[in-house]
């Protein structure tokens, strides 16, 4: 894999507050790199810097070997699409797609040959055929996204970073794009750097996941280890699947509002102690069933269920009116019926927990 | 280039120019029209403030400083009846546009719902605007003299036997054709400032059993001095500078400063006709400063 | 609204308020077609008659009124306006532009621009002349008198331009630039097209401001008279009806620039549909 995107300290201030502080990262060729965070990490300036649309205040961004944070946007060779798709609502579809090979700095295309049978087979290829000269407010907004998409590959850019491209899609049309995004990419080879506010889509559709936390890397790894091992309570938190405790380590225990659970064998330097268990190692039972060997858990009042088709959701209530949330796979056990109010053990296994502090 | 960061650099981000390449780009847009509103529009009125105080001789202005032109206009009883007439006109005028603006603004603002109406009659205020303004003017004379409309028509329902002579080339004319000219800038903000009053505001003040004297002064006028303020602004900064209309309703009778410069200028007395465009330029800061006074824009806006 | 007394009142308030703007002018419009030579600018009519008309196009026998010197005047004051409006649109469009970002002395280049609609035309044309004098440069229509113009007018189209740019959603320029489009190709390809809209009512707002202008003139241009300078000038003498006519010609002509306004906008009424403000989908 040759040398892709790196960045090195990466700095962004607006007045006060920073929106990136050091991002450091190296992304491989030939990838896709999810980036998973919640509004205000910093992941759309992230994008921006890299663009060129927003200058660093500090740090490197090296493409290809090639330092180009100084670089104007259009030098830069890094495609980019916007959450609103920013098509040029003056121009048709097919003009849309064509203008970065009409009109772009290095080597034009003036020969309308060419450049009709480019245009062509990137309509060809995202599925617009037909469409071509349509304007692109006489389109649907999948097919808008589509115009965006094939108006950046066509231009061959050597990175495409997208901006919560499916962000502006219904959910149906969402989960088709996913799968059509990675099938794209695939075919071109070329690396999509795609920002995200949902962990599925981050998770689903990423070789490999950026978690930002307040303009910092908070992990950059695989999809299941990013799933399995967080590299912090906040990064697990940005995951929407597992219990975060507060509180604080005494002995063997962690202390807990809702009770005191087991250390696993492995826990992770934090400054704030925090325990957390994923939604769906947790096992429901009736309050007077024991624990078994390995295992820890805590007694809480059933609140109600969320069924989703696949799986149920089951929230609890700890004393203290602190929430817990289980989640069950119905390909693995029946959905059982809880009556509301009553306490029920929840168990899990002790080292099957992250715990940091 | 390339610059290594030392480990230290990355704590401690080192603050670099905001965007070399595209800090300098506003400063290269707006340098055109900056420099152009300098060398046209700031230097004349430093000229005219350095000019007011040379030396004033017969058909020619030479650069030895002096306070004569000063002195002279200052102590010259046409030059300080013009000051006190320019005074009063733009009082006059402002009291008139108020008056006749402010119920029309009232109207066309708060109780034309009908987004149709008022945008008709908003075009009809704006309409006269593209006839030229000095045709405008001299449209007022075959209306207001001895043999014009309104005293045809007067005359015509008995109300007066003889002609009103008054009518034309006097100050009264004068007033009267600038209301005219100038009383759409009044209806404008204060229509735009009513038409942001919330309806329910006055429904709820009617249903508390507000009368309308009432709530016209405990909401409405309140809420409308923004309006009435801007709408003076534009007004009096142009009533201030007038001398076309004078001119051509009061036969050369009135005299503004706008008039004073234009006479002194055509007889070459430069200096003179500076002094009276500093002590115009004076004026015209106190009465915007004073306008200013009344509301606070900044927090009514 | 409220009660049945007020708003009638009202109503009929304004329809007299119209009448007192719109009165003059239909007076001056019946007494243009006052019969001529003799016919005086006042009534009674003598007799209807389109003579005026005929006086001020030259197809009268000569007489002992003067036709207006209109012919080259109109010819300079229709230049003089085509040059301020090129010129200010172009600075309106620039500096419009450059407070998109935010700059330092923003506030008061803000306030520099904006001074130049506010300060009356009788201060900077006698401070333009003094200028001027004090150099020896000859002041002309279209070199002192123009650039008066242009401050005039400029931050007309400035304000204008400034609002067209408020609503301007700047990601399709971005997108332009993502696609390897240089900022100038993007300005001429992508910006341009959207706000073509308001660069036409910037420069309908420059045109017919310059063309109307004369207090500015009067001091800054030299012998050679505009439009409105050659109208002012009947002030001093007796006036005729040849005016009056003049003046319903005019008028005529500027609602004939505003229909060529009106059809270059719904020309591109199509493009204007989809226009720079793509709707907000966030």
């Amino acid at each position: 894999m040759s040398e892709g995107l790196r960045l090195d300290g990466l700095t962004k201030r607006y007045g006060g507050n920073a929106a990136l502080q050091g991002v450091t990262l190296a992304v491989p060729d030939d990838t896709y790199i999810s980036v998973l965070g919640p509004s205000g990490s910093g992941k759309t300036v992230l994008l921006r810097v890299i663009a060129g649309f927003e200058q660093p205040d500090a740090g490197e961004v090296r493409f290809a070997g090639e330092r180009i944070d100084q670089m104007p946007a259009h030098r830069r060779g890094i495609g980019f699409v916007f959450q609103n798709f920013a098509l040029f609502p003056h121009l048709s579809v097919r003009d849309n797609i064509a203008f970065g090979l009409r009109h772009r700095d290095v080597s034009p295309l003036s020969d309308s040959g060419a450049l009709r049978a480019k245009v062509d087979a990137m309509i060809d290829l995202v599925g617009l055929g037909g469409l071509a000269d349509r304007g692109v407010h006489q389109i649907s907004g999948g097919q808008r996204q589509r115009v965006a998409l094939a108006r950046t590959l066509v231009t061959e850019p050597r990175l495409v970073l997208l901006d919560e491209p499916l962000g502006a899609l219904d959910a149906n049309l969402r989960s088709r794009m996913r799968a059509e995004l990675r099938q794209i990419r695939e075919r071109l080879g070329v690396t999509f750097l795609h920002v995200t506010g949902s962990e599925s889509e981050a998770l689903a559709m990423g070789d490999r996941v950026i978690v930002l936390d307040r303009g910092r890397v908070g992990q950059f790894d695989e999809p299941d280890a990013v799933y399995t091992q967080p590299a912090s309570a906040n990064v697990a938190r940005f995951l929407n699947c597992y219990n975060i405790f507060a509180g604080h380590l005494d002995g063997g225990r962690f202390m807990a509002a809702g009770g005191a659970f087991v250390l696993p064998n492995a826990r992770r330097a934090a400054p704030e102690p925090a325990y957390c268990i994923r939604q769906d190692l947790i096992d429901i039972r009736p309050s007077d069933a024991a624990m078994r060997a390995g295992e820890t858990g805590l007694v809480a009042r059933f609140v109600t269920s969320e069924y989703s088709g696949s799986s149920v959701q089951y929230f609890f209530e700890v004393e203290g009116g602190r929430a817990v949330e289980v989640e069950a796979h119905l390909s693995h056990r029946r959905p059982e019926d809880l009556e509301p109010k009553r306490p029920y053990t929840l168990a899990w296994h002790a080292d099957q927990a992250l715990v940091f502090g | 280039m390339s610059t290594t960061l030392a480990p230290a650099a990355l704590n401690e981000p080192q603050v670099q120019d905001p965007g070399r390449r595209r800090g300098w780009a506003p400063y290269l847009l707006i340098a055109p029209g900056a420099i152009w509103m300098l060398l046209f529009l700031v230097l004349p009125i430093l000229m005219m403030v350095y000019v007011s105080f040379w030396t004033q001789t017969t058909f020619a202005i030479k650069p030895i400083l002096t306070t004569k032109s000063w002195v002279t206009f200052f102590s010259s009883e046409t030059y300080l009846s013009s000051l006190w007439t320019t005074v009063r006109i733009w009082l006059l005028v402002l009291g008139c546009t108020v008056i006749v603006g402010y119920p029309t603004a009232l109207f066309v603002g708060l109780f034309v719902r009908n987004k149709t109406l008022s945008t008709v009659l908003l075009v009809l205020c704006v309409i006269p605007f593209w006839t030229s303004f000095l045709i405008r003017v001299l449209a007022w004379r075959p209306m207001l003299g001895e043999q014009g409309a309104i005293n045809i028509i007067l005359m015509g329902l008995g109300i007066i036997r003889e002609p009103i002579s008054a009518l034309l080339f006097t100050e009264l004319s004068v007033v009267i054709g600038m209301t005219q000219i100038y009383c759409v800038f009044m209806v404008g903000p204060i229509a735009f400032m009513l038409s942001r009053i919330d309806p329910n505001i006055i429904e709820a003040a009617r249903d508390l059993g507000a009368s309308f004297p009432r709530i016209f002064r405990k909401i409405i006028l309140p809420l409308s001095m923004p309006g009435v303020v801007v709408g003076a602004i534009f007004v009096s900064v142009m009533v201030l500078g007038e001398f076309a209309t004078s001119a051509a309703l009061s036969g050369r009778k009135t005299n503004m400063l706008g008039n004073i410069i234009v006479t002194q200028v055509g007889s070459l007395k430069w200096a003179f006709a500076a002094v009276a465009g500093v002590v115009l330029t004076v004026v015209m800061g106190m009465v915007v400063a004073l306008l200013l006074r009344v509301v606070d824009l900044r927090r009514e806006l | 609204m409220q009660g049945p007394v007020i708003k009638p009142a009202l109503a009929v308030y304004t329809g007299l308020f119209i009448l007192f703007l719109y009165g003059p002018f239909f007076v001056l419009g019946i007494l243009s077609f006052q019969t001529g030579p003799e016919g005086g600018p006042q009534f009674p009519i003598v007799e209807w008659s389109t003579y005026w008309y005929r006086h001020i196009l030259g197809l009268t026998p000569p007489s002992r009124i003067a036709p207006l010197p209109i012919g080259e005047a109109l010819v300079r004051s229709l230049v003089l306006a085509f040059m301020t409006m090129v010129v200010s649109t172009l600075l309106g469009v620039l500096s419009a532009q450059a407070f998109r970002s935010r700059f330092k002395g923003s506030g008061v280049v803000f306030y520099l621009i904006v001074l130049g609609m506010m300060v009356p035309g009788v201060l900077v044309g006698l401070g333009m002349a003094l200028v001027a004098n004090t150099l020896g440069i000859d002041r002309t229509w279209w070199g002192t008198a123009f650039v008066l113009h242009v401050v005039y007018t400029f931050p007309f189209a400035f304000l204008v331009m400034l609002a067209i740019f408020n609503r301007f959603d700047a990601s399709v320029e971005e997108a332009a630039w993502s696609l390897g489009v240089s900022p100038a190709r993007t300005f001429r390809h992508v910006t341009f097209p959207l706000i073509w809209p308001g660069v036409l009512s910037a420069m309908l707002f420059a045109f017919t401001l310059s063309y109307d202008e004369f207090s500015r003139t009067l001091f800054a241009s030299g012998r050679e008279l505009t439009l409105p300078l050659a109208i002012y000038g009947t002030f001093s003498v007796e006036i005729h009806p040849n005016v009056f006519a003049f003046g319903v010609l005019t008028t005529l002509f500027s609602f004939a620039l505003l229909a060529v306004y009106a059809i270059l906008m719904g020309l591109s009424v199509r493009r204007a549909r989809r226009l720079a403000i793509q709707e907000d989908i966030t």
